[in-house]
């Protein structure tokens, strides 16, 4: 499928933007792309298909966001002494299925992530975004996947969105 | 180092940080006690099938755990006896009917008797012989298995594996008999998390009660934010198992810690069942299978973490288990498994997948906090700024029984208990026999 250039775009600057978002520590403004019902999902194995039983890195709806963006600001938060930064590069951004409902983007990012004192890591995967809404300027997220190419090595603890 | 310098290591109420920060006691730990103790190896539910295997790492022994082909599980060093080779990459798969190395073909049965090596005749009359134990796979010292659960031992002596558990074996079998077909099996993955501090921070941190309030309190105070300015104070499980660690003083102060020989121990639960529809679904589940009286008894044992010195801690509340790898003197590898009770419902293994989610996974908001603290702890460790370590909450008012000794809720007892077992392993007079 070939999808509309403009709306390619589009979908492209979505994505730019909530990188943005993220990089800026902006939770809040992060959070309120999602729909009311929607879930930030980060699979613990390759091709996983649920996050019902299996166990996940993350599967968090909008009550699990809102303590995690909140204990990021918390000033006992140990593990945010400092805090972490990012830099996302997202690409490869295409719109794999479309309906009246909705899109499915699919992209590729590297996210490098620093704490002072720690070493720089670098992260990789694959993003899917479900949007749900009649264009860009209400797109909603029903699903964020994030498909790390590590997802089922060993890790080294999450604290920030992807 | 001196027997009498190692000795000196440990007081009643205090140790000296050398035993965090010093290699050569690492290597030391390494081959008195994880080629001595009962070390968890995997769940026999992981090989359901003749050539099935997984691998595990016994201090510092790389060994595979198989199911044999008269269903007997073996454990067998992962080293082929030619060149050394690992035999099977590490992580679970099936070996189908031998072992074959990947490097000469060298293949062995899954009890590690050598089978058969190519270019046969080029052996004739060098001395190597397909029956000489040289040349197969070398099994580990002693196997047991406990509902399901292998332990090793790499040690031909010491105690068997109930002896060795005492008082912590209880925790293995309420494990399994709360579940109504009276077995469990691993399901829902496994998470490996790399944490930056020696292995004993993680074991003293399991059953001390002093440190939630103080480490988590930015998870708990920002799941009570939430309750109260978006869910208008009605607090969700997901929430409510992060909220735990909140607990004023009084809470940890009344429960109890019971610590046994070899360094075990559990603390009470610290949440009591859930009285939801999947919970009392479960009840009824458990009632069907034992009778009313039998469930209320595997029920009432409610038991939060347990330790099972030196390698794993089971959590029978919310079917997890915890199995500790150590890597260096400042690295552990910790393996989370989470396991289904057979004969309940997905909605009932789904609440186990939540509590590994949220409470135990790598990017649990809970736990991060304690990774900080652990390498936190070995960095000032490593300092120059103190020697010794203190243990002196609630010393000299530990309770001895047969086969360990009680503590009060905030007591640190765990701690002195796991050193009281350090030491009788470390102690020269003891290699060969395990630790009382």
């Amino acid at each position: 499928m070939i999808a509309d250039p403009l709306l390619t775009h589009a979908a492209a600057d979505y994505l730019f933007r909530e990188a943005e978002l993220l990089d800026g520590r902006r939770w809040e403004e992060w959070d309120a792309l999602f729909a009311e019902d929607g879930m930030y999902w980060v699979p613990l194995r390759h091709d996983q298909q649920d996050p019902f039983n299996h166990a996940s890195l993350f599967y968090e709806d909008a009550i699990l966001r809102d303590v995690r963006r909140r204990r990021l600001e918390e000033k006992h938060a140990w593990s945010q002494q400092p805090v972490t930064r990012t830099a996302h590069i997202v690409g490869n951004v295409r719109i794999v299925a479309q309906d009246g409902a909705g899109l499915r983007v699919r992209s590729a990012f590297q996210i490098t992530e620093w704490r002072q004192g720690r070493d720089q890591r670098q992260l990789a995967g694959h993003y899917t975004h479900d949007l749900v809404g009649a264009g860009p300027d209400d797109w909603r997220i029903a699903l964020k996947r994030v498909d790390l190419i590590n997802c089922d090595g060993i890790q080294d603890p999450y604290e920030v969105f992807l | 180092m001196t027997d009498d310098m190692l000795a000196a290591l440990v007081r009643p109420d205090k140790v000296h940080k050398r035993v965090y920060t010093d290699p050569a006691i690492f290597d030391l730990e390494m081959e008195r006690i994880f080629g001595q103790a009962w070390i968890y190896v995997g769940h026999a539910s992981q090989v359901p099938k003749p050539g099935d295997y997984w691998t595990a790492l016994i201090g510092r022994e790389p060994v595979v755990m198989v199911r044999d082909r008269d269903g007997a599980i073996r454990v067998l060093y992962n080293r082929c006896p030619h060149k050394g080779a690992k035999l099977v990459a590490d992580g679970c798969g099936h070996a189908g009917p031998l072992f074959r190395c990947p490097y000469h073909a060298w293949t062995f049965t899954l009890d590690g008797r050598l089978r058969g090596v190519p270019f046969r005749q080029g052996y004739a009359d060098t001395g190597f012989s397909l029956d000489d134990p040289e040349f197969s796979m070398r099994p580990v010292a002693r196997v047991a298995e406990r509902r399901g659960f292998v332990f090793c031992s790499l040690a031909e002596d010491g105690p068997g594996l109930e002896d060795y558990l005492g008082g912590a074996l209880a925790s293995i079998d309420n494990f399994a008999d709360r579940a109504p077909e009276g077995e469990v099996e691993v399901a829902g993955g496994v998470m490996r998390v790399m944490q930056q501090s020696n292995w004993k921070i993680f074991f003293e941190n399991l059953n001390d009660t002093g440190h939630p309030q103080a480490t988590h309190e930015s998870s708990f105070a920002a799941a009570r934010r939430t309750v109260r300015e978006k869910l208008g104070g009605k607090t969700p499980f997901q929430l409510h198992i992060i909220e735990g660690n909140g607990e004023p003083n009084s809470f940890w102060e009344s429960l109890e810690l019971r610590c046994y020989d070899h360094g075990h121990s559990y603390m009470d639960a610290i949440f009591n069942a859930p009285t939801d529809a999947i919970s009392l679904e479960y009840r009824d589940q458990l009632v069907a299978a034992h009778g009313a009286e039998r469930a209320q008894a595997i029920l009432s044992m409610n038991r939060h973490n347990t330790i099972i010195y030196p390698s794993c801690s089971p959590h029978t509340g919310f079917q997890q288990l915890r199995v500790i790898r150590p890597v260096s003197i400042d690295r552990t590898l910790v393996e989370i498994f989470t396991f289904r009770l057979k004969g309940t419902s997905d909605a009932f293994f789904q609440r186990t997948i939540s509590y590994t989610n949220i409470v135990n996974s790598p990017s649990s908001t809970v736990m991060v906090d304690d990774v900080e603290v652990y390498r936190r702890c070995q960095e000032g460790m490593a300092s120059d700024g103190g020697d010794w370590i203190s243990q002196h909450r609630m010393a000299g008012h530990d309770t001895p029984f047969e086969g360990g000794v009680l503590g009060a809720g905030i007591s640190e007892v765990p701690m002195r208990n796991q050193f009281r077992a350090w030491s009788a392993y470390m102690g020269p007079a003891n290699i060969g026999k395990a630790a009382a």
